[in-house]
């Protein structure tokens, strides 16, 4: 493998997006990060695809492995994962033409009259990071909107977040809204937040709950092999 | 009960933080959507700038040093009034929360099921006659539509318990005068507001009912609840200048609308389970540390403040609930916490309550009481060390060999600092919490920068201390004043 997508391997799983990060060690600072290195791959002619084949999916893999062991933790994920997606911007102009494929469209929402974002933000992140394309439709919104969203985009994929019990049952509300739009069979709905649970999940008529993002896109791939 | 109270934060750096949250609402600002607010702020010497509310430091020392000084809470039963006076080391004792679900013994174990209105009145009716409750907050909320919980929350309280009554948060404003006059003596009751949302925000809704409550001059607690690594800088002194910098944007606000407003200073700063899943950890070390710090800021600035304590990360009453919560109250009250909320019977990070913890707390709580006075003079780490040893002894557990050694080591973590308050530190410290704000991602900004923080050992890590608790006693106590409640 070249040295520059050692480099890029390396800087993302030290979670360097750019030149001003430190990622673990203050040394770091001003020595180029993944977007500087992803940018200067592309200058010197390497392809989207082994960018992304060579050193950004295997340099995610290692992240992951090391979160399972425990050696890394939640935030050392999300700064790996925002390097993947800063990287995934640069290069998604060049890789219309490519064979990569897009895991599709996710719309993440918090819901009406819920606020809290943090889950939201985090889950796009990694969600964005992993492949899909993710639309962030904001916090405190309504059930129709997001419903409309879901058409205007044709979405297969829809993530819910409620940190209150009193704004979790709007979650219902945005399932039934699909289901007399009949758009129901044709998106995947997810659900979490720390008052959601399997069962509610299950309740509601959801069909995954995901405890943390992680967790969603094991589920996904499962879903997706089992089909 | 009566302290001589211990500070942790000295009075340099009580002045450094201050600095820091001027520097913060002067700089940087809140955010809200009320216009109302931003008005009332605009009127009295604040700028909005890029839809911030920038406060001078000027208006700042002016409408903090408004707030009153001295509450009266009142009672149905006379003989459990009290008064609340800045400066004064007692320390009130009260229950608190939100709870989503009640976990209970049965045959074979505790049973968790989601929790109600009856539940509401069957736990104010326990309370009432745990000696060691002074007053009542609001446990679980009654399962009645929004625009019935205000008035049908009030009469549960008004029916279950003669003491002080905090019925929490106020579901809808134009319920207020209603349940000013259902109670008829409105120094009967208070409440708690949520309104500030990390990080730097006052939330819009809640701020409309902060303000009628204030304007009725009724007791309310400004709530703000940051999680370090999350919502706040996993900095110590970064979270303790932000929450620092939110409650006084409220307190501010509601001394231009009322000088004298009948205030108290509730920041809950604590930190999140980094290494899992992002959950709040409201009784690890790290946190109890945390919320004790606060305390000292509140004194800093002569506000009465209400602490918040005891609030467990286990699910079920266990020997690690008991270990983390007596080592919460030895702390929360050792800093002079006049209120002290939540201090009993919560457990699964205020998400569930258990009608044997209440009982389990009320007695532990009795004998911290002791301690504090048989230890007065002694330093606070020996006697949270004798705290927790009598408590889980209390349930047959003896603290020995390695579980003695995980106390101290709590205990050493809890009073020892492991940053500098520096200018420096300062400066970095708002720089994060500006990007953050800016941002629009806050939580991306606080989880990253908290990696190096993580690494330096901010966030405890230990053993849970561990062992079958011996609860005859309290299902015997649990069935005789279920029985008792009924008659």
């Amino acid at each position: 493998m070249s040295q520059i997508l050692e480099d890029i391997k390396k800087n993302l799983i030290a979670g360097r997006v750019d030149s001003e990060d430190e990622g673990f060690d203050e040394e770091m600072t001003g020595q180029p990060g993944v977007t500087e290195l992803v940018a200067k791959a592309l200058e010197e002619n390497i392809t989207p695809s082994d960018i992304l084949t060579s050193a950004l999916t295997p340099g995610m893999e290692e992240v992951g492995k090391l979160f399972e062991e425990g050696e890394y933790l939640v935030p050392d994920m999300l700064a790996s994962a925002e390097c993947v997606a800063e990287a995934t911007k640069i290069l998604k102009p060049h890789l219309v033409d490519s064979d990569v494929k897009n895991k599709g469209i996710f719309l993440i929402a918090t819901v009406e009259e819920d606020l809290h974002d943090i889950g939201k933000n985090i889950v796009g992140t990694i969600l964005y990071g992993s492949g899909y394309e993710v639309e962030d439709l904001g916090t405190s919104i309504k059930a129709q909107a997001i419903v409309d969203a879901v058409k205007r985009t044709n979405a297969p994929y829809l993530g819910l977040s409620a940190l209150l019990t009193s704004t979790m049952n709007h979650m219902k509300e945005v399932i039934d809204l699909l289901k007399e739009a009949g758009l129901r069979d044709r998106v995947t709905v997810c659900v979490g937040g720390a008052p959601i649970s399997e069962e509610f999940a299950e309740k509601i008529g959801a069909d995954l709950y995901g405890e943390d993002a992680f967790n969603i896109i094991h589920k996904l791939e499962n879903r997706a092999q089992a089909n | 009960m009566k302290v001589k109270r211990r500070n942790m934060l000295s009075a340099e750096e009580c002045r450094i933080v201050h600095e820091g949250s001027c520097r913060l609402l002067e700089e940087t600002g809140v955010e809200t959507e009320n216009t109302e607010a931003k008005e009332i702020f605009v009127r009295h010497g604040a700028s909005v700038q890029n839809g911030r509310i920038r406060i001078p430091r000027t208006v700042i020392e002016e409408f903090i040093k408004k707030t009153g000084k001295r509450i009266e809470l009142g009672a149905k039963n006379a003989r459990y009034a009290f008064t609340i006076e800045s400066g004064l080391p007692v320390n009130f004792f009260g229950t608190g929360g939100q709870a989503l679900y009640i976990v209970e013994k049965k045959d074979d174990g505790f049973e968790k099921r989601p929790a109600g209105s009856g539940d509401l009145e069957r736990i104010l009716r326990l309370c009432e006659q745990l000696e060691n409750v002074d007053f009542v907050t609001r446990p679980v909320e009654p399962d009645v539509p929004d625009d019935e919980m205000d008035l049908e929350k009030t009469r549960i309280f008004l029916r279950s318990t003669t003491k002080h009554m905090n019925l929490a948060n106020l579901i809808q404003k134009d319920k207020l005068p209603a349940i000013l006059k259902q109670v008829n003596d409105r120094s009967l009751v208070s409440f708690i507001s949520c309104v500030c949302i990390s990080p730097l925000k006052l939330a819009g809704g809640t701020v409309e009912k902060f303000l009628r409550i204030v304007g009725e001059d009724i007791p309310v607690a400004i709530s703000s609840c940051p999680q370090a690594g999350l919502t706040a800088p996993l900095s110590e002194l970064g979270e303790i200048m932000q929450v620092n910098a939110e409650v006084l944007s409220a307190v501010i606000l509601a001394n231009m609308v009322r000088p004298g407003a009948r205030l108290f200073y509730r920041g809950i700063p604590i930190t999140t389970n980094l290494q899992e899943d992002v959950s709040p950890r409201w009784c690890q070390p790290d946190s109890i540390r945390r919320v004790s710090l606060i305390t000292d800021m509140t004194h800093f600035y002569g506000i009465p403040c209400c602490g918040t304590a005891a609030v467990s990360d286990e699910t079920e009453p266990t020997a690690q609930a008991v270990s983390e919560k007596t080592l919460s109250w030895v702390y929360e009250a050792a800093g002079g916490a006049a209120l002290i909320n939540s201090a009993l019977g919560m457990l699964e990070r205020v998400m569930t309550v258990s009608p044997e913890q209440y009982i389990i707390d009320d007695r532990i709580l009795g004998a911290v009481k002791h301690l504090f006075d048989a230890y007065e003079d002694k330093p606070t780490s020996e006697l949270a060390e004798e705290a927790v040893v009598q408590a889980l002894d209390m349930f047959g557990l003896k603290a020995d060999g390695g579980g003695r050694e995980e106390i101290r080591s709590r205990i050493r973590f809890v009073e020892t600092k492991r940053e500098e308050y520096s200018a420096d530190a300062v400066q970095t410290q708002i720089e994060t919490i500006t990007k953050a704000v800016l941002s629009g991602k806050s939580s991306n900004i606080f989880l990253k920068a908290s990696r190096s923080g993580l690494r330096k050992g901010l966030l405890y890590s230990g053993k849970k201390i561990e062992g079958p608790l011996d609860l005859t006693e309290i299902e015997r106590k649990k069935i005789s004043l279920d029985a008792s409640r009924d008659r």
